[in-house]
């Protein structure tokens, strides 16, 4: 407590120079918390998206995930209700949905463009899923229509110059290699606001799928957990208990996600380690005159009995005084950043292959906050280590000599 | 018989300066009793700060022994002489060399800090302190709001408050005026006579040789 006392005495000895290094430190570690809160929102809110689009755990044949098709279906999971069934009534599972990937041509008489379709449940993939799908005309379609419905992205509806109503035929390969067509009504105008998807989307209902592609299989099973953290364990355990399906969780399946995070820790992280490269050059330097300025103060502490490694430790106290000091400022500054663009509503643009940007937020981390200010403090005593090691082992007689 | 507070035994000690080594001790035997007021007098340049230092081990001799309390000194490590200056050696400076962010009370609770006294018992010693420096009611005040006199009071209660064997001081009364100096001598004579600490005074004054209990004169690095 009295080396406290006396390590803030010290700092405020010179406030200016204490105030600089601290002000740097402050923005320093206010820099990394918003660049790091950034991040770690645009983590929560791609997990979120991914989850949701995919299912938290998703189930397929063996070689579904892994093996190519010479036909459609050739790796579909068969005996999918049974299994929806039993998988339905595990516990923790909210929902489990069936979908069909398939492909083909959509024409709308005049011309044809290739589609990338999902056969889902109708209403139920809608309701679970949410806001994801995002309707700009019509609605989520129904099963029971006499003709099979459809939702197809906006540009592809832009392509094939359809409306909400429009008739429209989508052709597909059968799983015994014939060409099958359908003919379906337009419901629904959609877009993820990945453009790339939006001109080749097309959703229709599992059983209108089924019947196109001469089916009883699915391509997949997707759980929906109440509980996202459980993801790891149902998979895991669903893997034990069921060797015969391939078992894959979201995070397996979200490369977007996967790249996004790899990419900004590699930024968040470089950008981190040039600050604290800032803070301990900023520590050096005030604590370097510091010690230049107290060498024959230095020599009267080594002369009556201080050990060397007791001046560095003042010198450490002292440095963590200035970089907690400052970490704290830093830490008043993003949370007050925090809250503002909280208020702000602010938009960024869209990322590259996107259509729609997305608010500027900033997540608030407690253990962000923690490892920030541990490794400021860690980086300030460091400097201070590193100017007063040499200094508290000078000769006594010379530090004493010192003017 | 009980062995001497310390004991220097042809001690040799240059300097390099330059091309040229500064001889600064040639060949110097000391003896000091416990409890025994040694003034050292001489020339500027004689080397009296050379012995002070050797003496108060803050500075190694480059041939010679050095004995405290019989212990024999030379070939310990640098860790042992600091343990040895923090319980047995008070220090008094010429310029006062008080630590300016700590008040009186903690520049001279300061070696108790180092000694980890505890609490109670530093503060009892350090109002004790103050009050035999004649500085009671002043311990609040940071060096810089206390005379020169008043500093160098504070600086003997900091070499003293531990009860050291030997205390070492270097032209205390230097930059003391001739009244402050009188009054500091004095201080320095009965608190160390008190306190049965043996004493080493590098010192000009003649009011501080009258109070020692023996005068050793140093001329060119040697004993006269
Ligand atoms: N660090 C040093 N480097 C080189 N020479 C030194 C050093 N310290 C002392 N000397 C030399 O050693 C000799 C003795 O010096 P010392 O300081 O012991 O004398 P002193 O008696 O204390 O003098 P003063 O009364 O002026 O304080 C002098 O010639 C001095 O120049
Ligand atoms: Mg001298």
């Amino acid at each position: 407590m009295k080396w406290l006392v006396f390590a803030l005495r010290n700092v405020l000895r010179n406030r200016r120079r204490s105030l600089t290094a601290l002000l740097i430190t402050a923005i320093g570690t206010a820099a990394v918390l918003v660049g790091g809160g950034f991040a770690l929102f645009t983590y929560d809110s791609l997990r979120e998206v991914s989850a949701r689009d995919s299912g938290h755990v998703v189930v397929g044949a063996r070689d579904f995930f892994t093996g190519d098709e010479d036909v459609p279906m050739q790796n579909g999971l068969g005996g999918a209700a049974a299994l929806q069934a039993e998988l339905a009534a595990l516990p923790g599972v909210r929902a489990v949905l069936p979908r069909i990937e398939f492909s083909g041509l959509i024409s709308n008489g005049d011309k044809s463009a290739v589609f990338v379709g999902r056969g889902v449940v109708a209403q139920t993939d809608f309701r679970v899923r949410g806001v994801q799908t995002g309707f700009v005309a019509g609605e989520p379609f129904d099963a029971g229509a006499s003709l099979p419905e459809i939702a197809i992205g906006k540009d592809l509806a832009r392509i094939m110059k359809a409306n909400v109503g429009s008739g429209l035929t989508l052709l597909s390969t059968t799983t015994e290699g014939n060409l099958n067509a359908v003919d379906v009504v337009v419901r629904g105008i959609v877009s993820v606001g990945v453009p790339e998807i939006d001109r080749r989307l097309v959703i229709a209902d599992i059983g209108a799928v089924q019947k196109l592609l001469l089916t009883d299989k699915v391509s997949t099973l997707s759980l929906y957990l109440s509980d996202m953290e459980q993801s790891d364990a149902v998979a895991g355990s669903l893997a034990a208990t069921h060797p015969q399906i391939a078992v894959r969780t979201w995070l397996d399946l979200a490369s977007f996600y996967q790249a996004v995070r790899a990419l900004y820790n590699r930024i968040f992280g470089m950008l981190g380690g040039i600050i604290l490269v800032i803070v301990l050059f900023a520590m050096v330097n005030t604590l370097g005159m510091a010690v230049a300025e107290r060498t024959r103060e230095i020599g009267t502490l080594r002369a009556i009995g201080t050990r060397p490694d007791e001046i560095v430790r003042n010198f450490v106290l002292e440095a963590a005084v200035i970089g907690g000091g400052g970490a704290l400022a830093g830490m008043a500054i993003a949370g007050a950043v925090t809250i503002a663009l909280l208020f702000a509503g602010i938009q960024m643009p869209p990322p590259p292959g996107r259509s729609t940007g997305y608010p500027l937020l900033v997540n608030f981390s407690a253990v962000l906050y923690a490892a920030t200010g541990a490794a400021v403090i860690a980086a300030s005593a460091l400097a201070a280590w590193w100017v007063s090691a040499k200094a508290a082992r000078r000769p006594i007689t010379e530090a004493l000599a010192h003017v | 018989m009980s062995s001497p507070a310390l004991r220097l035994y042809d001690v040799k000690k240059s300097y390099r300066n330059g091309a040229e080594p500064v001889h600064a001790l040639r060949g110097v035997s000391l003896e000091i009793a416990p409890g025994e007021m040694v003034a050292l007098t001489g020339p500027s340049g004689s080397g009296k700060s050379t012995v002070l230092n050797v003496c108060g081990l803050l500075d190694a001799p480059d041939s010679g022994q050095r004995e405290m309390g019989g212990e024999p000194l030379d070939a310990r490590p640098e860790a042992e002489l600091t343990r040895l200056r923090r319980e047995k050696i008070g220090f008094v400076f010429q310029g006062f060399n008080l630590v300016p962010v700590m008040t009186a009370s903690d520049n001279i609770e300061y070696p108790l800090l180092l000694l980890g006294t505890p609490a109670a018992e530093r503060r009892r010693r350090v109002d004790d302190a103050l009050e035999r420096v004649g500085l009671a009611g002043l311990g609040g005040r940071l060096p810089d709001q206390l005379s020169g006199g008043q500093r160098q009071r504070v600086a003997i209660a900091r070499a003293l408050v531990k009860s050291p064997a030997l205390v070492i001081a270097d032209e205390p009364t230097g930059n003391l005026d001739s009244a402050t100096a009188a009054q500091i001598v004095e201080l320095l004579h009965q608190l160390t006579h008190e306190r049965g600490a043996a004493a080493v005074v590098a010192t000009h004054d003649d009011r501080m040789t009258r109070y020692c209990d023996r005068v050793v004169r140093l001329a060119d690095g040697l004993l006269a």
